[in-house]
């Protein structure tokens, strides 16, 4: 029982510690001047850096807008799916 | 139909005939006008199985909310100002604070319309080799988005 728990524990931590990747997918209808203000809005980003990231969305159909800690990857993508835009999380590689 | 910003940092849509208020009331009609709603449309992108739940229970129903809170304010906004001028010509002001959810409306009744239609992109669309109903719908959203432009430069 023990050594059930201590597996169980160390199994989560390590799952927490995965970082988790916010993209941002490219659709037909959102701007991109919009979705640069999104970024900038969201991340605080610097108008260059979000454009640039705007710029991967729309010329490679997705972007990798944020990496770190799951909740707050989930937190971010909520508030890019209130703003609108093609929203997804997934663990990073 | 004019269009112009405001000193104040908002926008003054213009109606100059009845057919003009009927264009504006198309955009929350536009908007609530595909069947699976956006919010829901969005959480299908989570496909994590323990973070799809609980977006299910509790993120959809928060952005659903929203969502038709903004629909919500930009339909009073029209039927007030529609009011007003009497169904003829009149004028219809976006305060600086209500940009965002002006633009968030506009952008619904775009994401529904290609949900109905797919136009893809603007530019790859000649509207006379549409028949009626996609033509009147894609020529309603190249109307949404010139706002949404004049929004995003002037508002937001």
């Amino acid at each position: 029982m023990a050594d059930s728990d201590t597996l169980t524990t160390t199994r989560e931590a390590a799952a927490l510690d995965v970082p988790w990747n916010v993209l941002v997918h490219d659709d037909p209808v959102n701007l991109m001047g919009y979705v640069t203000w999104v970024l900038m809005k969201i991340f605080g980003y610097e108008d260059k850096r979000a454009a640039v990231l705007m710029l991967q969305v729309h010329q490679l159909g997705r972007s990798v807008v944020w990496t770190g800690q799951r909740e707050k990857a989930e937190f971010y993508v909520q508030q890019l799916q209130a703003h609108q835009l093609q929203t997804s999380l997934e663990r990073a590689s | 139909m004019k269009i112009m910003p405001t000193r104040e940092g908002g926008l003054r849509i213009n109606a100059e005939e009845a057919g003009d208020w009927r264009l504006l009331q198309g955009i929350p009609t536009d908007a609530l006008s595909w069947d699976e709603k956006l919010a829901r449309r969005l959480g299908k992108l989570i496909t994590d199985e323990a973070t799809a739940a609980d977006w299910k229970d509790y993120v959809i129903p928060d952005l659903e909310a929203g969502f038709s809170a903004e629909v919500g304010h930009v339909t009073s906004a029209i039927t007030a100002a529609r009011f007003e001028a009497g169904g003829g010509p009149g004028a219809l002001q976006i305060a600086r604070e209500d940009g965002f959810q002006w633009y968030s409306t506009l952008n619904q009744a775009r994401l529904a319309l290609e949900e109905r239609f797919h136009f893809g992109t603007h530019d790859t669309i000649d509207p006379a080799s549409l028949q009626p109903v996609p033509r009147a719908a894609f020529l309603r959203s190249h109307l949404y988005c010139a706002i949404q432009g004049m929004l995003l430069e002037h508002v937001l």
